[in-house]
């Protein structure tokens, strides 16, 4: 049974902290970047598609494609190529988020995968075609990497949330 | 009387914004037109140019752990090590004295005897030095990203040359940094000189066995071409001065059923190295306006 599961009411999200936590998966997207590294995974797509999934209302499409305007002039690609794969993740995102949460975690993991490997394809599709050569085998890695970082993303993103568990005889929770 | 006989709007709860489906359409169609225009149209450089110039700031700061890195390991460097480069950079500038005062002597030989043969007299180059700041990330090419921009009256098509020799070309100008795509991107072409032979060529980039190299284009079989052959711009561009060294040949592959011979040569510049130096494009100066070929 769902309900079986022990979880723990949340506290009210802050705009703040979604906004902080935008610009700093930001910022290490852009670190990332630097190393030309094709394995590494998007951080920023992790935290897009997680507030897609938490905060729908919050955090959209339009978000998305504007950060992806500013990944594509960081990494000097064509523009509007990584603006298509955010917007494409958080579209899928807000599609399942009423359904995504009710699983445990390693569901939830093997449910957002594809969606990864989507968005990786979308960009690889849009270059390919516009005549770019492949640029290695590596890149397949990092939808994968970024799928391992979920949990890791439940951990931190939602941390300000949780409240301090103390149960004593008057609170059960 | 009203027009409107009933209020359908759904009443605030309810109002969400646009359908998904409906701003998923909208921001892929914005996308796409964005990608055909970069690619095919230009007309996003004004929309590039100002969110890249918007960006600096965060660019810096993002640059900065790998500079302090560096600056550690600068700090760190042994003396024995700093006194071994201090001792090669000494004899290379002695080495590089003695062929200076040999280019002095040969200069004023060559200008006498352009003036006798009343041919034009070559320009001389207006340069600029630029650190490099960091590579570009974006995978499908290479390219390399300098401090210096439009205000410092960078064009576009720039030559770019480092100790060892061509780099490659400034493609995009930005007000404060500018883009140089090196020569080793599949997308570059350098017209060249065999030194030896005296043969034109023209090159592009190519990956051989994983390494950035670059390849000679339409080459015969039969062509004189030996490994080791030094290669350097011929100058027929208008966009490179004559006579920088660009590449050595180190692979040549003659097969019976192809007519041309596939030929890669390692180039000579460093090209991931940290100073680099912009070269004014010979045409433009030679014509005396900013713009490239």
């Amino acid at each position: 049974m769902i309900m079986s599961r022990r979880e723990a009411l949340l506290l009210p999200v802050s705009p703040w902290f979604i906004a902080l936590s935008l610009l700093m998966s930001l910022l290490l997207s852009m670190l990332l970047g630097l190393s030309q590294a094709l394995w590494l995974p998007d951080i920023l797509a992790v935290s897009i598609f997680f507030w897609g999934i938490h905060q729908p209302r919050r955090v959209g499409m339009a978000t998305a494609f504007i950060l992806g305007l500013w990944m594509d002039v960081q990494h000097s690609a064509l523009l509007g190529q990584h603006a298509l794969s955010y917007v494409v993740l958080s579209y899928f995102a807000f599609s399942m988020h009423r359904r995504l949460l009710w699983f445990p975690i390693k569901e939830q993991m093997l449910q957002i995968l594809p969606f990864f490997i989507l968005a990786e394809v979308i960009g690889l599709l849009i270059r390919l075609s516009t005549g770019d050569d492949f640029p290695g085998w590596t890149m397949l890695l990092s939808p994968f990497i970024e799928t391992l970082l979920w949990p890791v993303a439940n951990l931190i993103l939602l941390a300000p949330q949780r409240r301090a568990s103390d149960p004593d005889a008057n609170r059960p929770i | 009387m009203a027009l409107e006989s009933l209020d359908r709007s759904p009443p605030p709860f309810f109002r969400v914004g646009f359908a998904p489906l409906t701003k998923l359409i909208f921001f892929s169609a914005l996308s796409l037109l964005l990608v055909f225009g970069d690619k095919q149209l230009q007309f996003t450089k004004p929309l590039r140019a100002g969110l890249s110039t918007l960006i600096l700031p965060m660019q810096w700061l993002v640059l900065q752990p790998g500079e302090a890195l560096s600056a550690m390991g600068t700090y760190f460097q042994n003396l024995e090590q700093a006194q071994t480069n201090l001792k090669a950079a000494e004899l290379k500038v002695l080495q590089q004295s003695v062929r200076s005062q040999q280019v002095e002597q040969l200069q004023i030989e060559n200008q006498n005897l352009r003036q006798l043969m009343g041919l034009q007299s070559s320009m001389a180059v207006t340069s600029q030095t630029a650190e490099v700041l960091f590579d570009v990330p974006d995978p499908y090419n290479q390219r390399i990203v300098i401090d210096r921009g439009q205000l410092k009256n960078v064009a576009l098509g720039s030559p770019v040359i480092d100790a060892g020799g061509v780099v490659g070309q400034v493609t995009r100008v930005y007000p404060l940094t500018s883009e140089v795509t090196l020569l080793t991107d599949k997308d570059q072409s350098i017209p060249v000189l065999n030194s030896r032979t005296g043969a034109r060529n023209i090159t592009s980039g190519d990956f051989l066995a994983g390494q950035p190299m670059i390849e000679l284009k339409f080459v015969p079989a039969s062509a004189d071409v030996k490994e080791g052959d030094l290669l350097t711009t011929s100058g027929i561009d208008g966009v490179y001065p004559a006579g920088l060294q660009v590449a050595r040949i180190s692979h040549i592959e003659r097969r019976v059923d192809i007519s041309f011979a596939r030929i890669h040569a390692s180039p000579l510049a460093e090209l991931k190295g940290r100073h680099v130096l912009v070269l004014q494009p010979s045409a433009a100066s030679a014509l005396n306006k900013g713009k490239a070929p």
